[in-house]
């Protein structure tokens, strides 16, 4: 046995439980009654996805947790247990309707295919006979709105005691920002060493703004999270069979700090849930009745908006029709039937379904191959394509493996435009999953998607022969953090802040003038100044001590398997990750690389690289089949997505040889770099119409270095699909940086195993960020962060809106949103793969992760064998053609 | 069996998704079970199909083995959390009976 379980507090410590007994629980009693609660928590916190911290933010499905249920099932529970909206509201799909973005016909087949054949008859209403699905579509169209959703399950406090639930939300709040704090706060909470709870416990009794009974009767209270909390639950009177319930209500009222324990339970493990609810309840104990009296009967609950019957429903779709002659009471009751097979409350499932269509079909529509003289009309044209991006045929100048990020279709497809350039999409960690230090030292940071745990690691090294300059840089950066430290703690100071601003106001306040006013000035100037005291010193990864051989043998293999190159090795293979340069931006891990964890990719491109162009490795790649030329290098990259500068990295492991097609590459790479920039000003506020495609990138460029820019770069908004195949797919097609695109071989990868890695990995890192804007769209209140200017950066792990309330989950409303225009479109992802259907299935089948991301409707899946093949659409029914009724045939 | 050098206890193993791990390794705790030994990425053949073991990117996706062994005492503690667990949540649960030569390890 391994692993000894440790616990702060002893067990034989806890007093009674159950006031009501006549004598103390024993031992096995109360482990049983605490191992029931740990399930009932658990069960409880399903609804509750965790909450990363600022500085790795993780874009998650907020629903993650409910993924086994069917995606309206999981949005409607949510709905009344935390209260959130889980789609747009009727009326704004009314509204898309209404600006034709959704049509009739859209309408229609989402109908059918919600309810297939019950559609295939008509109805006669006033003599006149009417189609079934018309009927519905008038419903949808016309028929009072549904009431909007309502937390259903409440705590005590909130239906006796208004007050008093947001006494309980401010105490948690401040308990939170205090135990949770990493490092922002001077004055680190006392006791942290006894958990969230016993922390509580001991500091509550001298907390004046609990009420003084309130204090005196803490010390009575059990010391042990699990207990305390049994113990207020009882007290309470809450019967064990609703336990689960009710500590989610307790859940629901701050989820977003609620979240975040559960990620630090789960990752750090210095809090736990079960101490944060005991807080929460003991407290909800302690401010209804502070000196012990029995809590007040629990009020029934409060009427609820009803939805329209089916009856006036009936009645609303006759007026709405225009009926001249009298509708029989028959025909009335056969309508109202027909409308029953559609609740109101799940109307919007259909919006939402119709709303999705449009961009899928389209999408589709383009990756069928047409004629050539069709295609060439398109290219002449450029209504969807860029032109002059014919398939490279012969070796290709230089391939660029890019991160599937969507922001890389752009710098791809600009790329491709100027020449005989392949471009391929991979996962940005490219494969490397390490713990990494660099060489100023500091905590080691995972470089990975966090669905995996990486168990190498791996330190930066100054490069042979440059031990001095990385010694000067690692002196100069240690100068620039003491420095700061100090600055921040002046500020932090009693007295400090008078001192600082005689000091320092001379000169502090120009430069606040010329970040305001000549930010890119400023950030050049600090740049330089940086360089100056600590310049950049020539660095190696020693990946032969972090990756065993075989270890890097299987990663190199598996890499260029995954995204089909196998073969066609230009000169120069440059693996291009990505980062993002933001200034004054909590949210500035949320545009990095998600692949890397919500770190830049230039580390994962430098090891990736390093490992490719070892000579073992490709000896063992040539055993294995890969034939990689011996004068093929492979390089590293980083692509900056808000300024879309392209640079070198390792520049100094570039040999001699390749320096020439280097900088023919890398003028290319400028050229695409402006023209990507030119394109996304075109939809970026305030920027206006630049004269140029050089004012345009001076434009972007500006935008990363204004500290006051809340509109930095777009990041991921708009994504709505994940395309898996060859680039000829989509080559010479603009996809509005909208689809995440995977390179795919079907040809080289008979046993479908990197097939299944790609839709276990990839896809669902993409089905997180797409479901994260999506419910950051739809809820910007409780499922996204709301708006970054009152954002207030607490406790190093997050954001409130103003000084209290809950920690704030979910990207900010200037992510996905301009005032109330919505630029991120809420759909879910579609799929697209072409592969072997039955390929497919046999990967489904053995993954139940797959199962119900598809089979329960988060994702769609349409698929292909192969070019000339029709799309097929995933359904329960096995594969159907992707236009399955005449109202989708466009 | 009946040997003088073996003490008789109780082996819980325990199969869940590795979201639940968690949950059941906090139950074990409350329980008052000392240990466990888990096992990761385990694959197998159930009502809901085969399960593929590791996933090369993604070990959330997999499922994983702990296996406690306890005393009577601590028995009932672990059904009572580990029932409704499983009653919910995609898993199975195996009892057994079980001899070791150090019980004072799992007290």
């Amino acid at each position: 046995m391994t692993s000894p379980i440790a616990s702060v507090i002893p067990e034989t410590s806890a007093p009674r439980l159950a006031r009501t007994r006549d004598r103390p629980a024993s031992l096995p009693q109360r482990r049983s009654e605490r191992a029931r609660l740990r399930t009932d928590v658990a069960l409880a916190t399903e609804v509750l996805a965790p909450v990363w911290p600022l500085q790795q933010f993780i874009a998650i499905n907020p629903l993650g947790g409910l993924e086994g249920r069917a995606f309206e099932d999981a949005v409607l529970a949510t709905e009344s247990t935390l209260g959130i909206r889980g789609t747009l509201d009727e009326a704004s799909y009314r509204r898309e309707y209404a600006r034709g973005r959704i049509s009739d016909a859209e309408l229609r087949s989402a109908l059918r295919r919600r309810l297939s054949s019950s559609l295939d008859r008509t109805l006669v209403l006033g003599g006149q006979r009417w189609d079934a699905a018309d009927l519905l579509r008038v419903d949808l169209v016309h028929g009072t709105p549904a009431p909007a959703a309502r937390r259903e399950s409440r705590t005590l406090a909130e239906r006796t005691a208004p007050a008093v639930a947001e006494a309980i939300d401010r105490q948690t709040t401040k308990w939170c920002a205090a135990f949770l704090d990493r490092g922002q706060a001077t004055w680190v909470m006392p006791g942290r060493e006894l958990g969230l709870f016993g922390a509580w416990r001991r500091l509550a009794r001298a907390d004046r703004s609990l009420p003084a009974a309130a204090r005196q009767r803490v010390s009575g209270i059990p010391e042990r999270g699990e207990d305390a909390l049994l113990w207020a639950l009882d007290e309470l009177r809450i019967p064990a069979v609703e336990h689960r319930g009710y500590l989610q209500a307790h859940l629901a009222c701050l989820p977003g700090w609620a979240g975040h324990v559960r990620w630090r339970a789960e990752h750090t493990g210095d809090v736990d849930i079960v101490d944060y609810l005991a807080v929460r309840v003991v407290l909800e104990r302690l401010l209804l009745s502070p000196a012990g009296a029995d809590p007040a009967p629990i009020p029934p609950p409060a009427p609820v908006e009803r939805a329209p019957d089916t009856a006036s429903r009936a009645r609303h779709v006759v007026a709405a029709l225009g009926a001249t002659a009298e509708v029989s009471s028959d025909e009335r009751r056969a309508l109202a039937a027909l409308l029953d097979l559609l609740p109101v409350e799940t109307r919007r499932f259909v919006w939402l379904e119709a709303y999705e269509a449009r961009f899928r079909n389209d999408l589709l529509a383009d990756l069928t191959p047409r004629p050539e003289s069709s295609r060439d009309d398109d290219l002449r044209d450029g209504q969807r394509a860029t032109g002059g991006a014919e398939p490279v045929v012969e070796r290709p100048a230089a391939q660029l493996v890019c991160c599937i990020d969507t922001r890389s279709e752009l710098l791809r497809r600009h790329l491709e435009a100027l020449g005989p350039y392949e471009t391929l999409g991979f996962a940005g960690f490219f494969a490397v999953a390490v713990r990494f230090q660099s060489l100023a030292g500091g905590a080691a940071t995972s470089r990975c998607p966090v669905l995996i745990e990486p168990s190498n690691e791996l330190r930066e090294h100054a490069a042979s022969g440059h031990e001095r300059g990385a010694a000067r840089r690692i002196s100069g950066l240690r100068a620039i953090d003491g420095a700061e430290r100090s600055f921040h703690a002046a500020k932090d100071d009693l007295f400090g802040p008078f001192a600082l601003a005689e000091a320092s106001g001379w000169l502090t306040g120009p430069a606040a003038a010329a970040r305001t006013f000549a930010s890119a000035g400023y950030a050049r100037a600090r740049a330089s100044i940086r360089q100056h005291v600590a310049p950049e010193a020539l660095t190696d990864l020693p990946v032969e001590e972090a990756f065993t051989f075989d270890e890097r043998t299987l990663l190199a293999e598996v890499a260029l398997r995954m995204m089909g190159l196998t073969e066609g090795f230009g000169r120069l293979v440059v693996l291009c990750g990505h980062g993002s340069t933001t200034e004054n931006n909590p949210y500035a891990s949320a545009l990095q690389c998600g692949a890397c964890g919500g770190h830049p990719g230039d580390l994962n491109a430098r090891i990736a690289a390093a490992i490719l162009n070892g000579a073992g490795v490709r000896e063992h790649l040539d055993a294995a089949g890969i034939e990689i030329p011996v004068d093929t290098w492979f390089v590293a990259a980083e692509h900056d997505t808000t300024s879309d500068r392209i640079r070198l990295l390792d520049r100094h492991l570039l040999p001699n040889s390749h320096a020439g097609a280097w900088d023919a590459l890398a003028a290319d790479l400028d050229r695409a770099g402006t023209a990507s920039s030119a394109e996304r000003c075109a939809s970026l506020p305030g920027a206006g119409t630049p004269r140029s495609a050089s004012a345009a990138v001076r434009h972007t460029r500006a935008r990363g270095s204004d500290w006051a820019q809340v509109y930095p770069e777009w990041g991921l908004a708009g994504n709505a699909a994940f395309i898996v195949g060859p680039r000829e797919l989509t080559r010479g097609l603009d996809l509005g940086g909208r689809a995440f695109l995977h390179s795919y071989d079907a040809d080289g990868d008979p046993s479908g195993a990197s097939l299944e890695t790609i839709l276990t990995a990839p896809l669902v890192v993409a089905e997180w960020i797409n479901l994260q804007y999506y419910f950051s769209t739809v809820d910007p209140d409780l499922f996204g962060a709301g708006t970054k200017t009152i954002h207030n950066v607490v406790g190093g792990i997050g954001v409130l809106s103003g000084p209290g309330g809950d920690l704030r989950r979910g990207l900010p409303w200037q992510s996905v949103a301009i005032g109330d225009q919505l630029v991120h479109e809420p759909v879910r992802l579609l799929a697209a793969v072409q592969a072997p259907t039955a390929r497919i299935d046999a990967i489904v089948d053995r993954n139940p992760l797959l199962q119900d991301l598809i089979g329960n409707g988060w994702i769609s899946l349409a698929a292909r064998g192969q070019a000339s093949d029709p799309w097929l659409r995933h359904t329960s029914r096995g594969w159907m053609p992707w236009t399955t009724t005449n109202d989708e045939a466009r | 069996m009946n040997r003088p050098d073996l003490t008789h206890m109780t082996k819980v193993e325990v199969v869940v998704g590795a979201a639940d791990v968690a949950a059941v390794r906090g139950v074990f705790e409350a329980a008052g079970a000392t240990g466990f030994t888990s096992v990761s990425a385990v694959s197998g053949l159930g009502h809901g199909g085969y399960h593929q073991g590791r996933l090369l990117f993604n070990q959330q996706g997999a499922l994983e083995l702990l296996i406690t062994v306890v005393g009577d005492d601590a028995l009932d503690g672990l059904i009572a959390g580990l029932g409704p667990l499983l009653q919910e949540r995609p898993g199975v649960m195996f009892v057994s009976d079980t001899y070791v030569s150090r019980p004072e390890y799992f007290a």
